[in-house]
């Protein structure tokens, strides 16, 4: 027994000792990961199936609660917005984010400074950000308003007509991720190796052509990360939500606003139902896991591994 | 001569009498309404609340009630700021782990009654002889539970709405200022002769949130505003609702009346800075607006009761009262209603009556008259509050409908235009989907 988990350490006293050192030096992080993230989720998936207001005794109901929102028009709803949402917000924060990253990588003047003024809303609290957003869109008094009032939009009530209230929603959540897509993007551009516009250049390829037939493939596996990433961030989408609504109607007119992680929210916090709210938590996982298990098998067809080719 | 010196006498005490009875007047002056008790044991508590203002006020009480009813009692006192007070205690609540003594809102009691987390004190009013009928039945009546009606809360204030105007517009409008026997059909005239749509001022914002806006109009007509007393029926798509919701839109429709956009949000706060940066003339605010209209508002102003209705003949005022309560699970229940006692005395009221702000719960005139006087150099005149708890409506709604109808119903009718029998239709079959059947 004691040998075999001496193995398991390593073959050698030297190597034991080495990864004894290696195991003390991450369990903080880990035992932190395990108490409160492990533990919180394994509690949601137990909570899923129980009835529970947080302060009488829960109760097991089986398989109730996904039957209820099978049928909640307002789940469907949070549904719906959340996949409006990250349709709205994913191609435009990509296309954004690797435009800019293509022109902040030429030798321009003071790149060091637009680049950190693009990172800059991802290191801003979305809280913050988010006032200040609701005070642009504010329909009379709104820097928005005066933009837009030649081309008849001035008074625009953004955030509360519930067929265009995502749409600032999905302004403040573009603005807040781009500059970290950028900074991948930028990664990427950069491990391009530089031969291969030089060979482009030699076939007389045209600045569009070596854009479409070096930079584009050979960015593929980043442009794949950065997807990735954005749609879990879309279907995650709460604190716009909850800070640009709360001054008018919370998550919206008739819920024209609420997203997964707001109903979920707002189902646990102020209805006491945790059951129920853990239930859309676990849905939420399965879907999130479900589209990302989808993209990785669909980037086989498009996403070019340069190491693949040997 | 012997009657001379003895009416001299009297008059000698009674003008040493009247020096005391300004800082005194709560003890010697009448008989209390609330006698403190001695602790029997002292131990230590925590308690909550969710202002710093309350903190610092009930911090001072707090000290009284240590030295001389409970010397060794330690109270850990903490300020759960408001925006995530309710969310905080849910999640304590969760844990097992709720403060011993902590506030309580009327629309939020029904949940931690219903699930046993407050501890019952009328075994202690029972036991301390105090009379709970003393209060208003707007104060605590939210606040009973079971069959016989036990208390489970001590009121800590009351709250009520009045009219705040801007006397300096009423000047240049060359109109009189309003008294409380001015009717709906008043103020819209004044309303409509107060709005300058070239400089963008509008007349009144008397619409948002349940305390202070549309329910009092509601009210007014004699109908209880949102859900009725019994919490079974949406009252919203009634008659009397739908008249007085149109009486307030036909207002809005003329631009008389600002909407929530422009306003910037449906919050009571966003009507009152509006009128506080002297974009509307009047607007409808609660009794606890008062210590800040006096500190920070630069024009002249007053407050009225809110108008009549022109048949009823009705001012009707929301009532709130935040009360104090005990965790079920509390490990020190005596001591936890024994300083919920004195904070609710005559002596541990005084330091809200002092402080000008809260209007202190505890019905002794002395207390309500040193609310009064806290306000005496500002010439403002409280009294409007005062005599709107005269004819008054308590809280009816709860947690689970309050954006529906504090936000949502205020969203569309005064900012997307909906008419107000679809916008009824749509909130109440909202609330009537949280009610019980």
């Amino acid at each position: 027994m004691t040998s075999t988990l001496l193995k398991f350490f390593g073959p050698t006293p030297l190597s034991r000792r080495k990864a004894l050192w290696g195991m003390a030096l991450v369990a903080p992080n880990v035992l932190g990961l395990f108490f409160f993230f492990g533990v919180p989720v394994l509690m949601a998936f137990i909570t899923s199936f129980r009835e529970w207001n947080a302060i009488k005794p829960a109760r097991y109901v089986g398989f109730d609660n996904f039957e209820r929102l099978a049928t909640d028009p307002k789940f469907e709803q949070a549904l719906t917005n959340t996949f409006k949402l990250i349709g709205l917000t994913v191609p435009i924060e990509m296309v954004l984010a690797l435009g800019i990253a293509v022109l902040l990588n030429q030798p321009l003047r003071g790149r060091n400074w637009l680049r950190m003024a693009y990172f800059l809303p991802v290191v801003t609290s979305t809280v913050a950000a988010s006032v200040v957003w609701t005070s642009i869109f504010q329909p009379r008094y709104g820097i928005l308003s005066d933009l837009l009032a030649p081309v008849g939009l001035g008074e625009t009530k953004w955030l509360v007509d519930p067929g265009l209230v995502l749409i600032p929603v999905g302004v403040v959540a573009i603005w807040q991720r781009l500059g970290f897509d950028m900074v991948l993007f930028l990664a990427g551009l950069q491990a391009i190796p530089g031969e291969l516009y030089e060979a482009a250049l030699i076939d007389g390829a045209n600045r569009w052509q070596r854009f479409r037939n070096v930079t584009l493939p050979m960015l593929s596996p980043t442009t794949f990360l950065v997807v990735v990433l954005a749609i879990i961030n879309g279907f995650q989408i709460f604190d716009q939500v909850y800070v640009m609504t709360l001054r008018t109607v919370p998550g919206g007119v008739g819920g024209s606003a609420t997203t997964l992680t707001y109903f979920l929210y707002r189902r646990a916090f102020t209805n006491s139902e945790f059951g129920y709210a853990s239930a859309v938590a676990l849905v939420l996982f399965l879907l999130v896991l479900g589209v990302t298990v989808v993209q990785l098998v669909m980037q086989r067809y498009w996403v070019y591994y340069e190491s693949d080719e040997g | 001569m012997f009657k001379m010196k003895q009416t001299m006498l009297v008059i000698v005490l009674f003008l040493v009498a009247s020096l005391l009875a300004v800082p005194v007047q709560a003890q010697e002056g009448s008989d209390p309404v609330i006698t403190p008790v001695v602790c029997e044991e002292p131990g230590s508590l925590t308690m909550w609340v969710w202002d710093e203002t309350w903190a610092a006020i009930i911090g001072a009480s707090i000290d009284v009630w240590i030295a001389e009813y409970c010397p060794g009692a330690e109270v850990d006192l903490q300020v759960q700021p408001w925006g995530q007070y309710w969310d905080v205690l849910k999640t304590n609540a969760a844990g097992g782990d709720l403060p011993d003594v902590f506030n309580m809102s009327q629309d939020r009691f029904f949940f931690y009654a219903d699930n046993d987390a407050i501890l019952d004190l009328q075994p202690y009013w029972d036991m301390y002889g105090v009379d709970t009928t003393i209060w208003g039945s707007g104060l605590v009546g939210p606040y009973r539970w079971g069959e016989a009606g036990d208390l489970y809360a001590a009121p800590v204030n009351w709250d009520t709405i009045a009219m705040f105007y801007n006397k300096d517009m009423f000047d240049a409008a060359g109109l009189d200022y309003p008294t409380a026997d001015w009717t709906w059909d008043d103020f819209a005239a004044d309303a409509a002769a107060l709005t300058d749509a070239d400089n963008d001022v509008y007349g009144a914002a008397v619409y948002s949130e349940y305390q202070s806006g549309y329910p009092n109009w509601i009210a007014a007509t004699g109908e209880t505003p949102v859900v009725d007393a019994a919490r079974t029926d949406c009252t919203l798509d009634n008659e009397d609702s739908i008249a007085a919701l149109n009486f307030l839109k036909g207002l809005y429709d003329e631009g008389i009346m600002p909407g929530v956009s422009i306003m910037g949000g449906a919050s009571a706060d966003d009507s009152f800075n509006f009128w506080a940066s002297e974009r509307v003339a009047m607007v409808s605010g609660g009794s606890w607006k008062l210590p800040q209209a006096i500190d920070e508002v630069t024009f002249n102003w007053d407050v009225v009761q809110l108008p009549k209705h022109p048949e009823t003949g009705r001012s009707r005022s929301i009532v709130h009262s935040v009360g104090y309560v005990a965790s079920a699970r509390t490990a020190n229940p005596d001591l936890a209603a024994n300083l919920i006692l004195f904070l609710a005395s005559d002596e541990g009221q005084m330091f809200f009556a002092e402080g000008g702000g809260v209007a202190p719960a505890n019905p002794s005139p002395a207390i309500q008259q040193m609310w009064l006087d806290s306000f005496g150099d500002a010439g403002v005149n409280a009294q409007a509050f005062v005599d709107a708890t005269a004819d008054s409506q308590g809280v009816t709604v709860f947690d689970e409908v309050w954006d529906v109808m504090n936000t949502e119903l205020v969203v569309q009718i005064f900012d997307l235009d909906i008419p107000v029998e679809d916008a009824v239709a749509s909130v109440c079959e909202a609330i009537n989907a949280e009610l019980p059947e």
